[in-house]
This record gives C-alpha cells, sequence and structure tokens, in this order.
C-alpha cells in the first residue's frame, strides 16, 4: 500500500479537487499508510523521513552512485595520461641528478617504467579495485599506508574549514538579509567583498604574521594530533582552517544572503507575516531553509577548490597532509601515489555530491515525490 | 449593526524616483458584521494595495495615511509588535496563489499549527488537534492524513481550502480574499466561495473580497465598492450598484463581460485608452478632474477640469460622476 | 551572487512585501530607496572599472613612461632598504631589487594570465559548452561525462602537474591554469544554454531553417555572452590567485622574474624582520583580486536587474 500511494500521488497529483474523491472506506487504510497517520511533523529528523520515501532515497543514491563509477575511473586515467605525457623521469627524480645513466634504466626497468601506458595503468587499475593501490616510487610505503596516515590530517582540516565558513555564512546572511541596504548588511558587504577576495595562502601568511610572529596565540607550524590534547590539536588546525574557511565563508555569505532576500520576496513569506508570526520565526523558519538549496549546490561544486586549496596551506603550515604529499608526489613523478590521493578526491567529491542530492531530497519533499535521482 | 471594519479616507502613496504615486487615494467604506463587502477593479486602481495597507503588508516605502479602524482599533500607523498580535487573529488574509502561499518545504499542517500558536499559548498536539479541526471545516478529506502532507501534494482548491483553514485559525471576525478565487478553474472556483459563505454563516464572519470578477461580486457581496486610479469611483449595496448602474465605468465594465446569450462573433465592447498612469511630481495632490475622462464616452469639459467626488444618493448609492447614467440594470452572467 | 535590486523593501516588523499586480503595486518596488539604489549601483559598477583600468594602466604604462628602476639586476648593495628609501619607493628586496617596479612587472605578469585563461576559456570552453548544452543524444552523453571528470578533477593537481612538467614561465602557467577555466566556462555555457534552448526564439530559428551551427553563433552565443563575461572577471582573479600560488611554489615565473607569488615566496623567508616584503605584494593580490570581484558582481547586478 505504502509504495502504491507514493505512485497514486504522483499521477494524481494534479487532478482537481480530490476531496470528494477518496471513498470512506479507504479513509482508514490511507491513514494507516506509512508516513502519515498521527505522527506529527516536529518530532526527530529521521521521523520526518516516511519509510516508504527512504527507498526513494535509496534509489537517489544509487543513481549517483552508478554514474561515479565511471567518473572516478575517469579522473584516475586522466591523471595517469597527464602524468605520462609530462616530460620528466621518475627514475631520473628519485635518483637526482649525479645519477648515471645505467642507473637510471636500471631503475626504470625495476619500477617497471619502461612498459607500455596502457599496460601499465591496466596494473594500477587491476589492483586499485581490490584495494591494492601500489607503493610508493620513492619510499616504498604502501600508498595505503601513507593515506591512512595523511587523510586524517587533511579531512580534519577541510572539516575545520567547513564549519567555520558555515559559521560565518549562516548567521551573517541571515541577519543582512532581514534588512538589506542597512547598516549591517553594508559593513558586512564590504568585508565579505574583500573576504572573498583574499587566497587563500594569502590569508595564511597574514594570519601567521598577525598571530604567531606578533601575537603568538597559534603555532605557526605543524600538527598536533589528537592523542596529544584536543585543544592543542585544534590550535594547531585553527589558523590553516580560518585561511581556507575564511574566503569561502565570505563567498557562502553573499550567496546565502541574495538566497535568503530573494526568498523573503515569496508569497509564502507573506502569508507567514500574514499569519501574525514574529519577523524572526517568518526569517528562521520558513525564508532561510527555503534558501538552502543554492548553498548545497556551491558546496558541492566547491569540494575540489578545497580539497586543492590544502596543497598550498598545508605546506605553509607544515602541516603532514595529503596536499602535501600530493606536490611532492607530482615533483618525483611518483605515480601510484599520485594516483592514490587523485582517486580518494575523486571519491571525496562524488561522496559529497551524493551527500548534497540526499540533502535536498530531505530537505525539499517536492524532489521526493516528483523524480527521485534527477 | 456595528461595523467590524471602518476605513476612512485610507490613502497610499509611494516616491519612486521623486515623484509620487497615488496608488490608493482617499479609500471609504465599511464592513458590517456578517457581511460581505467586494472592492471590484482592474489591476492598478489599488484594491490591492488598500487591503494590504491594512494589514500592514507594504513595503516600507508606501506611505499610508488615513484610518482602517478594526473592531475599534486604529491599524494604521500601528507598531510592528502590535499589528502583529492582530494579524491572524483579528484580520486574516488569503491570496490568490495558493501554490505560492504556502512554504513548499514544510508540512501543511504544522504551518497552520504556528498560525495558532503565534497567538495562543497551546501545546503542539493541541494545535495539531485544533489544525485537524480547521481541515474538517473547511472540508478537506482525511483531515489527519492531511496535516503531515506537503503543499504540493494538494490540487488548487485544496491548498485553497488550507489557506481558508489557516486564516480561520483564530476565528478572525475579519476575512479578507485578495483574489482568492482568480487562480482556480470555474468549478472550484464556485466550490470555495461557497465554503466562504456557508463558514461566514456559521461563524458570523466579515468578508472582504477584492476581485475583477463582476459575477462574483454579484453574486456573493453585500455592499459592493468599484475602484479605479486608486479611488472609489462606485459604492452601493450589490442589488443597487447592478441593478442601478451609474457609473460610466460600471457599465462599461459589465458591457465588457461575455454573455451567452449574445449572438455568437458579436465583438466584446472593450474600454478604449488605458488606466491613466498614476505617477505625479512630487508634492502635488491627485491630478484634477475625473480620472476616468480620457477614456468615458459622455465625459465633457467640466469632467476634465473637476474632479467629481462620491456622492451617496437616497438609496445608498454613492457614484463620483457629473453625468451618471440613469440607472440602467444589467444583468450578470452570475456565478458559473 | 547577484546583489539584488531593491526589491526586498521591508514592512514594519522587518520583512519585505510582495510585488502585487498592476501599475500601483509596481511602483512599491521603486520605492524610495531606488534612487539612492541607483546611485550605489552606478558607483558599484564605475568605481571598480575605474580603479582596473588605472591598474592596468599603472603596470604597462608607468615603466614605459615614468622612470622605474628595472625589476632585476638590481646590486646587491642596495638590498633590503626600507620604504620610502630614496630612489625606491617601497624599498627593495634582498637581491637589491626595487619593490616597486617588481610590483609592477609581477601586476603585468598577473593581468596577462588573467585575460589569456580567460579569454581561452570563454573560446574554447564556450564552445565545447554549449554543443554539449545544445545537442542531444550521445555527444551530449559522452560530453557530460567528460564535463563531469573534469569538475571532480582537483584542479590545482591539474595545473600544477602541468607546469611541474613544462617547467616554469608564465606562458606555461597559462596553459596549465586554461584547464582550469576551459571546464569552468563549457559547464556555464552548457548550463546557460539548456536554459536557453527551449525558448521560443531558438525553437523559431530552428523552425525556420536555420542551420545549427548559425543559430549556435548567432543567436545562442550573444545571448550567453553577459553571463560569460562576468563570470570572466571573477575567473580572471581566481586566475590570477592561482598564478601566485604557482609562483609561490616555485613552478610559475621563476626568480628572478618578478611576480607577485614569487615575490610572496621569496618574502616569506624574512617575514618576521621585513614583513613587508611579504605584505605589499599580498595586498597587491588582494585588491586587484577585489576589484575584479567587484566589477564582475556589479555587472551581474546590472544584467539581471535588466
Amino acid at each position: 500500500m505504502g509504495a502504491g500511494r507514493v505512485h497514486e500521488q504522483v499521477t494524481v497529483r494534479e487532478s482537481s479537487n480530490r476531496s470528494g474523491s477518496v471513498p470512506p472506506s479507504d479513509a482508514g487504510a490511507a491513514a494507516a499508510a506509512p508516513g502519515s497517520g498521527d505522527r506529527s511533523g516536529g518530532a526527530s529528523p529521521l521521523s520526518r523521513v516516511p519509510r516508504v520515501l527512504r527507498s526513494s532515497l535509496l534509489r537517489v543514491a544509487g543513481r549517483r552512485l552508478l554514474t561515479a563509477i565511471p567518473v572516478v575511473w575517469g579522473v584516475t586515467f586522466l591523471t595517469f595520461a597527464v602524468l605520462n605525457l609530462l616530460p620528466g623521469d621518475a627514475a631520473q627524480a628519485l635518483l637526482g641528478a649525479d645519477a648515471t645513466p645505467q642507473e637510471v634504466a636500471r631503475l626504470r626497468v625495476e619500477l617497471h617504467l619502461n612498459e607500455p601506458f596502457l599496460t601499465r595503468y591496466g596494473h594500477w587499475l587491476g589492483s586499485a579495485v581490490t584495494g591494492h593501490l601500489g607503493s610508493s616510487l620513492g619510499s616504498g610505503q604502501l600508498v595505503t599506508t601513507i593515506l591512512a596516515q595523511r587523510l586524517p590530517v587533511t579531512f580534519e582540516l577541510i572539516l575545520y574549514a567547513f564549519v567555520i565558513s558555515l559559521v560565518i555564512a549562516i548567521p551573517v546572511a541571515t541577519v543582512a538579509a532581514r534588512r538589506p541596504g542597512g547598516v549591517f548588511d553594508s559593513i558586512t558587504t564590504f568585508i565579505t567583498m574583500i573576504g572573498l577576495s583574499i587566497a587563500p595562502y594569502i590569508l595564511a601568511l597574514l594570519l601567521i604574521l598577525l598571530f604567531s610572529v606578533d601575537l603568538a596565540l597559534f603555532p605557526a607550524l605543524g600538527w598536533t594530533p589528537v592523542s596529544g590534547g584536543l585543544g592543542a590539536n585544534l590550535r594547531s588546525l585553527t589558523l590553516p582552517a580560518l585561511s581556507l574557511g575564511f574566503p569561502i565563508g565570505c563567498f557562502y555569505t553573499r550567496l546565502l544572503r541574495a538566497d535568503v532576500i530573494e526568498q523573503l520576496g515569496e508569497d509564502y513569506v507573506v502569508t507567514a507575516v500574514a499569519k501574525g508570526l514574529p519577523s524572526w520565526r517568518v526569517l528562521v523558519r520558513h525564508a532561510v531553509p527555503n534558501s538552502m538549496f543554492g548553498l548545497i549546490t556551491v558546496v558541492a561544486l566547491n569540494v575540489g577548490t578545497l580539497l586543492g586549496g590544502t596543497v598550498i596551506v598545508e605546506q605553509i603550515f607544515g602541516l603532514p597532509g595529503v596536499g602535501q604529499e600530493l606536490f611532492q608526489a607530482i615533483q618525483t613523478r611518483d605515480f601510484p601515489v599520485l594516483e592514490g590521493i587523485v582517486a580518494v578526491f575523486a571519491v571525496v567529491v562524488v561522496v559529497v555530491g551524493l551527500l548534497a542530492d540526499l540533502l535536498y531530497a530531505v530537505l525539499d519533499p517536492r524532489i521526493r515525490y516528483d523524480n527521485p535521482g534527477q | 449593526m456595528t461595523a467590524v471594519l471602518e476605513v476612512r479616507e485610507l490613502s497610499v502613496r509611494y516616491r519612486p524616483r521623486g515623484r509620487v504615486v497615488h496608488a490608493v487615494d482617499s479609500l471609504s467604506y465599511s464592513v458590517g458584521a456578517g457581511r460581505t463587502v467586494a472592492i471590484i477593479g482592474e489591476s492598478g486602481s489599488g484594491k490591492t494595495a488598500s487591503s494590504r495597507a491594512i494589514m500592514g503588508l507594504l513595503p516600507r516605502s508606501a506611505q499610508v495615511s488615513g484610518s482602517a479602524v478594526l473592531n475599534g482599533i486604529e491599524l494604521i500607523g500601528l507598531g510592528a509588535r502590535e499589528l502583529r498580535r492582530h494579524r491572524g487573529h483579528d484580520v486574516a488574509m488569503i491570496f490568490q496563489d495558493p501554490a505560492r502561499s504556502l512554504n513548499p518545504t514544510m508540512r501543511v499542517g504544522p504551518q497552520i499549527a504556528e498560525a495558532i500558536r503565534a497567538h495562543r499559548p497551546i501545546s503542539r498536539a493541541a494545535a495539531r488537534e485544533r489544525a485537524i479541526e480547521l481541515f474538517r471545516l473547511v472540508r478537506l478529506s482525511a483531515p489527519e492524513q492531511r496535516y503531515s502532507e506537503y503543499p504540493h501534494q494538494f490540487s488548487g482548491g485544496m491548498r485553497q481550502r488550507v489557506m481558508i483553514a489557516m486564516a480561520l485559525s483564530c476565528s478572525p471576525r475579519l476575512l479578507i480574499a485578495d483574489e482568492a478565487t482568480t487562480a482556480l478553474d470555474v468549478t472550484t472556483q464556485a466550490q470555495i466561495m461557497r465554503l466562504l459563505t456557508g463558514l461566514q454563516a456559521q461563524l458570523g464572519m466579515a468578508i472582504l473580497m477584492i476581485s475583477h470578477d463582476l459575477g462574483l461580486a454579484a453574486s456573493f457581496a453585500d455592499d459592493v465598492v468599484v475602484m479605479y486610479a486608486g479611488r472609489a469611483v462606485e459604492r452601493a449595496p450589490a442589488r443597487e450598484l447592478f441593478g442601478n448602474v451609474r457609473m460610466p465605468y460600471t457599465s462599461a465594465l459589465l458591457g465588457a463581460v461575455p454573455r451567452l446569450d449574445r449572438a455568437a462573433h458579436t465583438p466584446l465592447p472593450v474600454i478604449g485608452g488605458r488606466p491613466p498612469v498614476l505617477s505625479a511630481p512630487p508634492g502635488s495632490a491627485p491630478s484634477a478632474g475625473c480620472p476616468f475622462a480620457a477614456r468615458c464616452p459622455r465625459a465633457d469639459d467640466r469632467c476634465e477640469r473637476e474632479r467629481p467626488e462620491l456622492a451617496e444618493d437616497e438609496a445608498g448609492h454613492a457614484y463620483a460622476c457629473w453625468h451618471p447614467l440613469a440607472g440602467s440594470s444589467h444583468e450578470i452572467s452570475g456565478e458559473a | 551572487m547577484t546583489i539584488p535590486v531593491n526589491d526586498a523593501l521591508p514592512v514594519p516588523g522587518g520583512l519585505p512585501a510582495p510585488g502585487g499586480p498592476g501599475v500601483a503595486d509596481a511602483a512599491a518596488a521603486s520605492g524610495a530607496a531606488r534612487g539612492r539604489g541607483r546611485l550605489r549601483r552606478s558607483l558599484a559598477l564605475c568605481l571598480p572599472a575605474g580603479f582596473l583600468i588605472l591598474l592596468i594602466a599603472a603596470c604597462f604604462l608607468w615603466p614605459l613612461v615614468g622612470s622605474v628602476p628595472s625589476p632585476v639586476g638590481g646590486s646587491v648593495l642596495d638590498s633590503s632598504l626600507p620604504i620610502g628609501s630614496p630612489g625606491h619607493l617601497l624599498g627593495t628586496d634582498a637581491d637589491g631589487n626595487d619593490i616597486f617596479s617588481r610590483l609592477l612587472y609581477g601586476g603585468r605578469v598577473s593581468l596577462e594570465v588573467g585575460a589569456a585563461t580567460q579569454l581561452i576559456g570563454i573560446a574554447l570552453g564556450g564552445l565545447i559548452g554549449m554543443i554539449a548544452g545544445f545537442s542531444r543524444g550521445l555527444l551530449a552523453a559522452v560530453l557530460m561525462r567528460v564535463l563531469d571528470v573534469l569538475i571532480a578533477f582537483p584542479s590545482l593537481v591539474l595545473a600544477l602537474a602541468i607546469a611541474e612538467g613544462l617547467g616554469p614561465g608564465e606562458l606555461h602557467v597559462i596553459w596549465a591554469l586554461s584547464f582550469y577555466s576551459v571546464p569552468a566556462f563549457a559547464r556555464l555555457a552548457r548550463a546557460g544554454t539548456l536554459k536557453l534552448r527551449d525558448q521560443n526564439f531558438m525553437l523559431a530559428a530552428s523552425l525556420g531553417g536555420t542551420p545549427r551551427w548559425r543559430i549556435v553563433l548567432l543567436h545562442l552565443a550573444p545571448n550567453l555572452l553577459p553571463q560569460l563575461l562576468t563570470f570572466a572577471l571573477l575567473g580572471a582573479g581566481v586566475a590570477i590567485i592561482q598564478e601566485g600560488a604557482l609562483s609561490f611554489l616555485s613552478l610559475g615565473v621563476p626568480p628572478p622574474g618578478a611576480s607577485w607569488g614569487n615575490m610572496i615566496a621569496s618574502g616569506e623567508q624574512t617575514m618576521s624582520v621585513q614583513p613587508a616584503l611579504v605584505i605589499i605584494p599580498c595586498l597587491a593580490l588582494l585588491i586587484t583580486v577585489a576589484t575584479l570581484n567587484l566589477l564582475g558582481d556589479a555587472l551581474r547586478a546590472r544584467w539581471s536587474a535588466r
């Protein structure tokens, strides 16, 4: 009955006045259908997603994962191709400038660098799919080990930066949108326009100058793992996360502000005001939730940029993360490491895209009922 | 009969770019308890602006003057917090496009519940009960189920019922229906109007109906006010107005209504010209002369020079014209 | 990221009213603040535009006209002079090169890179995007997948790899960064094309028998151009930042050539004693990118208000 009911709603939706069309005998069955009944709309978040609809969320997820696989594959292939097309030789880079040609040639054979491009890619892909990402050409370490060591740092950094960006964007945009052109809005517009023009590495250097050199509040270098104390851990990441998070936060603020202002011009907001709701409630409960969609899209699209930003930021702050490793791998043509990292990046981008899709579906009921997997 | 709403000399002015627009000019009417007043006019006549002025829903740039007294309380110039107490509670409004007038990402039930809880300190569960009760009142089937559904799952007519339920949630004395049935198909329109009149009889509520649909006004209104260019140009009890049309404008409007008893392919009489531009130099009073003069077949020099004021005759029929019609009657094709 | 027109004017209680039908209500959108709003908008457009022109003029013309010392080949005797030293307006760096002159020449690099990458992006990326959006069936699907891959690709990785592989140099930086701008424009052009594709004027053109390439060039492109141009301004800012990043990582313009990025890199080493060496190019980058962003935003507001 549940699945059938969803289907019925999709097809019957636009017919005129249904109020007389449900025969009394169905009323009981209809009331028993999942998702309806006596559950009020305000309980725990997950109960807002009725059981029958969670299957369509799965459909959304499934579709997205299916398209993800060729994308991830494409990324790894492209990386491999680019790396091979580039001049420069891994063996040479590893041995240094004063290696003899014989030594270089021998290393090349050892590392299978003489085999044709597709063969090497095939080998890599074959083992990668089973989880064996190979070993670093330089250090011989397992790529998976390297990733396991370095990914947590980068992920923590990105998460922290993301939190900072939202903490900036959501409140500021909400308050600014309430009175566009007002004092708060004008000041924050100025600040955010400047803010989003600052490159992360520029902000990083300026922050170091300010906080570490002059004020000695935050460490300029190094990363303290959580085992060394959560406070120290966070402090070591604060400046880097701020460098990444502040410019992006300013960007999100502009975006969200524009969307909230647009939503405030919609009819349902007039209804909310006409109902006699206090203006903060109209803003927070009606306008802002409906303004999130643009932000979600942009966040998902920006993940790649955020990941790229970690390269320089980790370099500047000496963080033992994946970004730094990536840079070195490029320099030494260490393709297993590079491939591994790039593959992880691609997977992250895809996963974030998936989360965004799911978030849309959760926030906008029309998507759930309308066209799952659109 | 005490008036629920007494509007006196209501004016709304905007000042775009240093000019002044008299969107509404000295509008006066009253709505008695349990009565229906229809405000009729074309787009730009100021009918919507006037109703929004009462509810305080106009942008900050609008200058509202005059008086609108609801149950003895002056609404014009009321502070934000005070106004909020009356909105939804003493006077409620339903709008033209129910598809866009409901929050699309919020379930319908909670939207009604929050309207109730904004004015009464009751629990969530109690608000929910009341909302379901309201759904029954507006004749929505399966009300418990409807509570948890989203607006897009409803048809147009059902959504308007939800809006009505929302508006009635605190039993307001006055309901303002701003083009409430314009976006609905004719059958649904009839159903909604019947629902409204039924509820009115049941609850003793006054209704202010804003519309451009003369047929609707004729069928459902007790009193009719015709607006043109921001002013009331004719005002009378419905039967009197349609039985005894005075204003050339009103007559022309009625003449433009398509009728079944006309021969096929008869050209539809239109009113030539366009509504006047309401923008004027700053500080100026509303323009001299009758605003309809340029388009009126009966206009003469006096009409262009002197603005006629609204004057009421013995039958309670007020009109503003130097050359009113001698009281011709029009049959309206009534409710479809 | 539009700065919206003043159509969200608050009611008492602080929230805006809807647009209602009709002349009188349409006048509400042009309330008292609109006069101020127009001035503000013109200013928002003219100030950054003027400043940008000034910037371009300064970087490209000043060294030709004024007497600016050479950005390279400074004597070590003059090293690390402070700001305001005679003959060196902003001082000198560790090698004795004049900072102000390096600033101007570095600006040339930045502006050239910005302009070139965006032009390539619009031309190539725009074309690809239009084709991707306009065609249907297999071609569209394939192009869409390719674009998805390029989007998922951490662009900086690509830029780094290319710059690393090709070696330092401004031209290589432009190639490397074009790999980023082309997909970005392609994505934008494709989205815009999808929106315009089903509009009436497009259908009319194809019904009239106009060949597809003509439709794309004469009907589609002009309508996409405003959006692409505003994006180009913002993208130029991004490219300039990326060039700075690459030069910072020694993958861009090699020293002793001047680039804001490598000025920052060499300044970083002596940051605690001579912060000016870092702050000055940082500010230059910031101001330039901010100008481009402000201009792009103002244009977008102007064009969407229309």
